[in-house]
């Protein structure tokens, strides 16, 4: 594949015993995109989430990341080719310091310690950590940690960032920094998928939205013409009273 | 971001050197060179006491095994009972090569990190997709069937006899008549295994197998190949215990199951010490050995005629309180006060 896509799902798909969670799913991601992929509870998020991290094998389908298919691989082999991610429930290493944990991806293609520190060093800067470098990891606030997050995935060097509801758990001032913070990393460059059920998040985005729901993409386009879609209102609202 | 914060970070971005942040390997290493002048001093101050340097061995020997076990045992957060194992395969080693090819029990000590390295591939290779208490109980029974092999191997072994290592003495022998050159010799395997741990701790290694303890999944998040992390671990973790077994065996010159593999002597031991010093910290080992064995030793002599098992019961007391009130040993509970302390200094 010679075009820049960064990430595909082709006829992805993935069946727990008779249900489907995800069924046939295709989207592509160019290099430099921001795309959300949003649906309300039971949508299949998650399970589309961990199929391109890893987590699960496919039932059926491929996941491709620049040009390579890589539905066989493991999830730590997958952030060796540049797939960063962050979790649902923040998995940051909370007895180490910040820096410690950005260092931990810094490490990939960094062997040595002061080149690791001084990298994560950078990336906290760039996520606005970087006075809170020597702080342990589990003192620091909801936000920070979803910073941390980010900041980890970033020292791998990865071409594509996967943020599972990054904005679960925040208050609205919170919501709106890490928003800022995805906008300025898209708007450096980088790849980003988002995977939201909050609506009001992806609208800030204003970018291409893809609504799920059982496992299904019911929605693709703009926030503005995927809200307004009676599918996408019904996925969320249920059907309008008669 | 609101804009005053972005301004501030841009200022500090030329200021923003990482290492200031990590306490260095220069850093640990002094502490070390520190560590062997408090021992220097204490052998000049012990070294016509046999007695008190019999314990400064013990204390130095039990300090850096439970340091090797530290390694892939605090660091990796794999809790293995099963070092006994490789503690055995140093000490059967040396005593083999010396006491029949006659072979000077330093240049053993290659071997003995090779076997003892290669008998913890073999068997952590398959224990390791056992997690948590589970991976612990396999490792249990791994020195068990150890034992039972040791036994029955009586070629290798001398069986249930043992084998007795002939004194022969002389430096190249790894046999004196005082105790002053093993309490050395044991100084010295402590400082190596405090170098190595330190090492490791302050590579990708130590915080790959930190990342792995903590959380596996973020681990693997960022490319780290969990088994392979951990089997590189359990390497250096079982080699530097086989030199301990090498050493203990070349001290004492009598090799037996019962002495090698005994699980309250020697497998749970080295975990214990570091449970009580604190583990997953570098220097929790070695203040766990400071207490315990000399606190053993002296047990030992005091309750051991009159209540026989009464050392046993203070000990189990001690874990219990600590297992209570100091869930993070010495060191851990030490460091949490100084982190307290030093957070409030900087705000």
């Amino acid at each position: 594949m010679s075009d820049a896509t960064a990430l595909a799902a082709e006829n992805l798909t993935k069946r727990f015993g008779g249900l489907t969670a995800v069924g046939g799913l295709n989207f592509s991601l160019r290099r430099g995109d921001l795309l959300s992929i949003i649906g309300p509870n039971g949508a299949g998020k998650t399970t589309l989430f961990n199929l391109l991290t890893g987590q699960h094998p496919p039932s059926d389908g491929r996941v491709i990341h620049e040009g390579r298919d890589i539905s066989a691989l493991a999830p730590e082999q997958r952030a060796r080719l540049g797939l960063g991610r962050t979790f649902q429930i923040s998995k940051t290493l909370t007895s180490m310091t910040a820096l410690e944990n950005v260092m931990i991806g810094a490490f990939l293609h960094r062997g040595k310690l002061a080149a690791a520190a001084e990298h994560a060093m950078h990336i906290l800067d760039r996520v606005g950590l970087a006075r809170r470098a020597s702080v342990r990891a589990g003192t620091l606030t909801l936000s920070e940690r979803r910073r941390l997050e980010i900041a980890r995935a970033l020292a791998l060097d990865c071409s594509v960032l996967l943020l599972d509801e990054v904005m679960a758990g925040l208050n609205q001032r919170e919501v709106d920094d890490v928003i800022g913070l995805v906008r300025q990393l898209h708007a450096e460059g980088l790849t980003v998928l988002v995977i939201e059920h909050n609506l009001k998040v992806v609208r800030a985005f204003e970018n291409r939205v893809i609504v799920m729901d059982f496992g299904r993409m019911i929605a693709d386009g703009t926030p503005d013409k995927v809200l307004s879609d009676p599918q996408v209102v019904e996925a969320y609202l249920g059907k309008k009273a008669e | 971001m609101s804009k005053i914060e972005a301004t501030e970070l841009g200022g500090r971005r030329t200021t923003g050197k990482g290492d200031r942040h990590i306490t260095s390997l220069a850093t640990e290493l002094l502490r070390i060179a520190g560590l062997a002048g408090l021992f220097a001093i204490a052998l000049v101050v012990l070294r016509d006491d046999p007695f008190l340097l019999n314990i400064l061995a013990y204390t130095c020997l039990f300090g850096g095994l439970a340091t090797s076990w530290n390694i892939i045992g605090g660091f990796g957060g794999q809790f293995s009972l099963g070092h006994g194992v490789f503690f055995a395969a140093g000490a059967y080693t040396t005593a083999n090569l010396y006491f029949h090819f006659g072979i000077s029990p330093w240049l053993t000590l290659i071997p003995a990190v090779v076997v003892a390295s290669a008998v913890a591939l073999a068997v952590s290779w398959p224990t390791f997709r056992l997690k948590g208490p589970f991976f612990a109980i396999a490792t249990l029974a791994l020195n068990e069937v150890a034992f039972v092999l040791a036994n029955y191997f009586d070629g290798l072994t001398g069986g249930p006899r043992g084998m007795m290592l002939p004194f022969r003495a002389g430096f190249e022998n790894m046999v004196f008549t005082s105790k002053l050159p093993y309490a050395i010799i044991m100084i010295g395997f402590l400082l190596v295994t405090l170098v190595t741990a330190a090492i490791v701790l302050r590579s990708r290694l130590g915080y790959y197998l930190q990342a792995v303890r903590l959380d596996e999944d973020a681990a693997r998040s960022v490319g780290i190949g969990v088994l392979r992390v951990k089997l590189m671990g359990m390497a250096v973790s079982a080699g530097l215990t086989g030199v301990g077994g090498s050493l203990f065996a070349m001290y004492i010159r009598y090799v037996d199951p019962p002495t090698l593999l005994s699980i309250q002597d020697v497998g749970v031991r080295f975990l214990l010490i570091s449970l009580i010093g604190g583990v997953g910290t570098l220097y929790g080992p070695l203040a766990g050995a400071l207490l315990i064995v000399p606190l053993e030793f002296q047990l030992r002599a005091t309750l051991g005629s009159a209540l026989p098992g009464g050392n046993l019961m203070v000990l189990g007391a001690l874990l219990v309180i600590f297992a209570l009130f100091m869930r993070k040993g010495l060191v851990g509970t030490v460091s949490d006060i100084w982190d307290r302390y030093g957070r409030r200094r900087d705000e």
